[in-house]
């Protein structure tokens, strides 16, 4: 299992834009991707459930992911939650 | 007749009414049949297909670069979501109701969920999920969407609400305004409006108001003041064309200083801010350059209601003005109550003298837990951007430490509650006399100050600023007002304080120089007086102002005054 734990910066949150792009990204792995926040889950690739995380400037995010290509899933979910806005 | 709405996109238009009707009808609440249950599955799965082909055409009209474009996306990839059809299924499946009650449901948790989000920026998301859903259920009952690309003559459009795909195919050229029944300053449609620079107005609920409006009627938007105005009169267009006009003309002039930077030629700087009095306000700010709001009057949050608005609705509101202002700075007054302010509701006692009265602050803290709602509700919007925050009518020392001892109180319940807030800076008005005599007690505790020039005037001449008789003789520029105006700045250039006059001077293109040379750091004003007082600013020198500042200063009569401002 790979892990990375980030913190959002965009002012606005990942809002509708970013979180698209991100889902999109997402599911051009093979492997689930998880998107951890305050206790909650969603699959980072599904808008419907990512959108409930209540993604917005200032909380903390773990990506988790297994498998083939973990390591990198895991890599750019974090780096887009990073530097999308 | 006339209706009111917010303005969210500047303008006048005139055109054919053309209503877009997106309400789907009544749910189909049968419980299923067995037997039905996978051909529902199928009618669920087919809608779904209907309007992902919709949207894909809509989307195809616009370049993949785009918001809007990105918009498209998010709704198609919400529709394409395992999680969600499953979620829709599933109640199909085991609770064995009709497609329509499966999406009804399904999107109304979520906008649920997504509206519970503490942050309004991600909460109000939930509105474009129950779009979606809507959406969703008037394909599934068949209700095709009017064809929008057949739009052939000018035409206002009159919608509960547009989707951005709606945008996609929309024939801009045709459209020359937009009317919503509901929405939020950040909406998409508001957003996109603004940047197709069609007029537009929010939450114009002309259906209940029970004004019947038809399709192809002849319909005027005033997107100034905000009005929607049904059946206009000659009189009425041609006052509207007139004021059209004169706006066009306005904006043109504005955009050749806009975006200078607010300095005179031998660079020295001046802030020039907005002063805002209701939400329609806000759009402007962007067409006139101003540098975030100096003065936000929250009174208007007490018109047309018979309630104060309580914490979550002022800090939506609050969250709203920062949002529109994309990062600037947003200076609020707490409600400044009293005087020739009479709010209805609020039943206050007949005052002798009410100017002399309980007004802004003095009535806020008679009311401390009006003030600490208004004060949590601003804390709180400061986690989302930068906000400074000030109080009308402090006179004394003695009012201050009050409302800092209630600031804290907002504090220690919002802490309580576990409540993100953020930080603010305080300032005061300074619209007394005895607030410039009493600031140096005062300045420690601040970070800004904002002289109120009417107040000031009114009452450093004893003169009633609303009463014809006397409002000549006794302007603000005269000797005494000066005279304090330039005690204030003095002060705080001693403890480094900025200083900022929100007054209707400021307004005036031909005192900015008298101002800007007594050291003011900032004006706020009317957004339609700014750029006129902006070209003033950038034509003159600093040192010229200077000296015309000392020499007014040395004047003891108002005429001698008037003389010099006039021949500078």
């Amino acid at each position: 299992m790979y892990k990375k734990t980030v913190t959002i910066t965009a002012p606005h949150g990942i809002h509708t834009r970013p979180a698209a792009l991100l889902v999109k990204e997402a599911k051009s792995f093979d492997c689930d991707v998880i998107v951890e926040c305050n206790g909650k889950q969603a699959s980072a690739k599904s808008l419907f459930k990512l959108q409930t995380l209540g993604l917005y400037q200032g909380v903390e995010v773990t990506v988790i992911s297994e498998g083939e290509q973990a390591q990198q899933a895991v890599e750019k979910v974090a780096e887009l939650l990073i530097t999308l806005s | 007749m006339q209706v009111n709405g917010i303005v969210v996109s500047t303008g006048i238009a005139l055109g054919k009414a053309l209503k877009l009707t997106t309400q789907p009808q009544n749910l189909d609440l049968r419980l299923l049949p067995v037997s039905s249950i996978e051909s529902e599955a199928n009618h669920l799965h087919q809608a779904i297909q209907k309007l992902i082909t919709y949207l894909t055409n809509c989307q195809s009209k616009v370049s993949p670069d785009c918001d809007n474009f990105q918009l498209i996306d998010a709704d198609i990839l919400l529709l394409q979501d395992d999680e969600l059809i499953d979620e829709m299924l599933s109640h199909i499946r085991q609770y064995r109701v009709t497609a329509g009650v499966a999406i009804d449901r399904v999107f109304t948790e979520q906008a649920q969920a997504l509206e519970n989000i503490d942050d309004p920026y991600l909460a109000n998301r939930g509105k474009d999920i129950r779009v979606l859903g809507k959406r969703l259920i008037t394909t599934l009952q068949g209700n095709s969407q009017l064809d929008l690309t057949q739009i052939t003559q000018d035409t206002i459009l009159l919608a509960d609400e547009l989707t951005p795909a709606d945008f996609a195919i929309l024939p801009l050229n045709y459209i020359k305004g937009i009317v919503l029944e509901s929405g939020g300053l950040t909406s998409h449609t508001a957003i996109l409006a603004r940047s197709a620079r069609i007029p537009a107005l929010l939450n114009c609920q002309w259906r209940a108001k029970k004004i019947k409006i038809s399709n192809g009627q002849n319909l005027a938007l005033n997107s100034i003041d905000g009005q929607l105005i049904t059946a206009p009169t000659e009189q009425q267009l041609t006052q509207l064309k007139q004021q059209q006009s004169e706006y066009l003309a306005h904006l043109e002039a504005l955009q050749a200083y806009k975006n200078l930077p607010s300095e005179t030629l031998d660079g020295h700087k001046i802030t020039l801010r907005a002063n805002v009095g209701n939400l329609n306000e806000i759009s402007s700010l962007m067409e006139v350059g101003a540098d975030g709001i100096g003065l936000f009057r929250t009174e208007f949050l007490l018109i047309n209601t018979d309630t104060i608005p309580n914490e979550e609705q002022q800090y939506q509101i609050y969250c709203d003005a920062l949002h529109s202002l994309n990062g600037q700075q947003l200076t609020i007054r707490t409600f400044d109550i009293g005087a020739d302010k009479d709010i209805p509701f609020l039943n206050q006692a007949l005052e002798e003298n009410p100017a002399l009265g309980v007004r802004g602050i003095r009535y806020s803290l008679l009311h401390p837990k009006m003030f600490i709602q208004q004060i949590k509700a601003i804390l709180r919007a400061a986690a989302h951007g930068n906000i400074r925050l000030m109080f009308p009518m402090i006179c004394q020392l003695e009012e201050l430490n009050q409302v800092f001892k209630l600031i804290d109180q907002a504090k220690t319940q919002l802490q309580q509650g576990n409540i993100v807030f953020g930080i603010v800076e305080y300032g005061i008005v300074v619209e007394t006399p005895a607030a410039v005599l009493n600031l140096s007690s005062m300045l420690a505790q601040l970070d800004f100050v904002s002289i109120g020039s009417n107040d000031l005037t009114q009452y450093t001449l004893a003169a009633d600023r609303t009463n014809p008789q006397l409002v000549s003789d006794y302007p603000p520029l005269s000797p005494a007002v000066i005279k304090l105006i330039s005690m204030t700045i003095e002060q705080c250039k001693l403890l480094d304080v900025k200083v900022c006059l929100c007054g209707e001077l400021g307004g005036n293109n031909k005192v900015l120089p008298l101002l800007v040379g007594m050291g003011i750091d900032e004006l706020s004003l009317n957004p339609s007086n700014l750029l006129a007082v902006k070209a003033r600013l950038v034509k003159g020198n600093y040192r010229a102002f200077c000296q015309h500042a000392d020499q007014i200063k040395s004047l003891s009569t108002i005429d001698s005054i008037d003389q010099a401002i006039n021949q500078f």
